[in-house]
């Protein structure tokens, strides 16, 4: 996003709206700093520029630099999934998908949130770590349009140093594997440059209840009292 | 949107807080699913849900958007999205959707034990949950707890720090109400998951610890 110098008159108005800080005071008018901004668009939509000095330029839609605004702004839809989303349906249909069926966990790794925003060099260090994991990758997570090589997670050049608002990794375990998964992942999480919410997704046991969260507690990674829960309403149900 | 997922907070002020999301599948029941999420939205609507949204139609309730407006970008959009302050109301939600059967999946997002308690006494059965692990590597980006409770409402980021921060200085002041201060915090979300009551009230918490 830019600033029309020649319109600001440096009321200040949009600045606390920056999720990533990066609207900053100038001498002459107020600006952003491009390498920070996610083209995330919450400044634009917020309309409290009153002599509409911001927009949108021509750079925010050229490669690379597009992928900051497809991962960083709900509104826009992946040219290649046409899904939206930062990263799949995961649960939100599991109930007539299956992708996640008894025995198995799904989890997400939300990087950049909440609200730090992230370059895609820090998912590049997981994603490595994860496909040498015993562990299936999700590979229609809009991540994977940005790698070189799906082998190795090696990401391509050009979109190394380009900062999103978020991005997630997906990837299936199964029951037997969670303590192995969680003790490798959590030194790679420990000494990445941003922050990371994890989450696990899990079928709920025949008798309605959700085994995982003693585990979780006994391997010292207890799961939050909060949580979303897909209802089974959907249908045709996959019961699996 | 595992964007309900990781809200901050505890459990004492989580109560009351409830997201839901009618999300039809790519791969299943997307096809012509229009007039079943315009049913659905009725439902939820009928139940006066604090704020409701989505990204296709660019804001939210507390941002203005009309209902009718809603409905009609429904036949391009894959969900429903909004958030209850009250157990009541989401129940009661819950059992319409049941009676109605539209097959679209429902997500449910608040405590846990709540969540399925709230399904057992209406007699349907939780499928999958999906749980939050918590936030990992540099915590020392990361604001005073205040302020991620308010900003993680919008579980897709765009409620910043420094708009929070400013905010809880000018209800402190005096200058704004805990109302306007949640009315204002809730713009920049979308989707309509930001629970302005909820957020009210821990504003009126932070104008006690002044
Ligand atoms: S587009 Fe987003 S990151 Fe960029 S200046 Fe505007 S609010 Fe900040
Ligand atoms: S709101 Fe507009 S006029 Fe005011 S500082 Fe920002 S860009 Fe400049």
């Amino acid at each position: 996003m830019k600033i029309d110098p020649e319109k600001c008159i440096s009321c200040l108005e949009c600045i606390d709206y920056c999720p990533m800080k990066c609207i900053l005071e100038g001498e002459e008018a107020t600006y952003m700093d491009q390498d920070e901004c996610v083209e995330c668009g919450v400044c634009l939509r917020a309309a409290v520029c009153p002599t509409e000095a911001i927009y949108m330029p021509e750079e925010a839609f050229q490669y690379p630099r597009s992928i900051r605004r497809e991962f960083s702004d709900p509104a826009v839809q992946y040219p290649t999934l046409k899904q939206g989303g930062r990263g799949t349906e995961e649960m939100k249909t599991n109930d007539v998908t299956g992708r996640y069926r008894r025995g198995e966990y799904g989890m997400a790794l939300e990087f950049g949130r909440p609200g730090t925003g992230t370059r895609i060099s820090e998912i590049e260090k997981v994603l490595k770590v994860l496909l040498k994991m015993d562990v299936e990758v999700e590979k229609s997570n809009p991540v994977f349009l940005l790698l070189k090589d799906e082998a190795t997670g090696e990401m391509k050049p050009e979109v190394l140093n380009e900062k999103v608002l978020s991005a997630i990794l997906e990837f299936k375990i199964t029951e037997n594997q969670l303590e192995d998964a969680v003790n490798t992942l959590r030194p790679v999480l420990a000494e990445v440059d941003t922050v990371v919410s994890w989450g696990l997704a899990t079928r709920f046991a025949s008798d309605g209840t959700l085994p995982v969260r003693s585990r979780l507690a006994q391997i010292g990674l207890p799961a939050r009292p909060n949580a979303k829960i897909n209802m089974g309403m959907g249908r045709p149900i996959v019961e699996a | 949107m595992s964007h309900s997922l990781h809200r901050n907070g505890t459990e004492e002020n989580l109560q009351n807080d409830y997201t839901f999301y009618a999300r039809a599948s790519r791969w299943v029941n997307r096809e012509g699913c229009g007039p079943k999420l315009r049913k659905i939205l009725e439902i939820i609507l009928s139940e006066k849900p604090v704020n409701f949204g989505s990204s296709q139609a660019g804001k939210n309730a507390k941002a203005g958007l009309d209902p009718a407006e809603y409905a009609k970008t429904l036949d391009k959009a894959y969900g429903v999205a909004c958030c209850f302050s009250d157990k009541k109301s989401i129940k009661s939600a819950l059992v319409k959707l049941k009676e109605a059967d539209t097959g679209i999946s429902i997500v449910t997002g608040g405590l846990i034990d709540e969540i399925v308690a709230i399904a057992e006494e209406i007699g349907i059965k939780p499928h999958t949950a999906f749980l939050s692990l918590g936030i990992h590597g540099k915590k020392a980006l990361l604001p005073e707890a205040q302020v991620l409770e308010m900003t993680t409402m919008c579980g897709h980021g765009l409620v910043s720090f420094k708009l929070s921060k400013a905010v809880i200085k000018k209800v402190q002041s005096g200058e704004m109400s805990p109302e306007e201060g949640a009315t204002l915090l809730a713009q920049p979300c979308p989707c309509g998951i930001f629970n302005s009551d909820r957020c009210e009230a821990l504003l009126q918490q932070c104008q006690k610890k002044e």
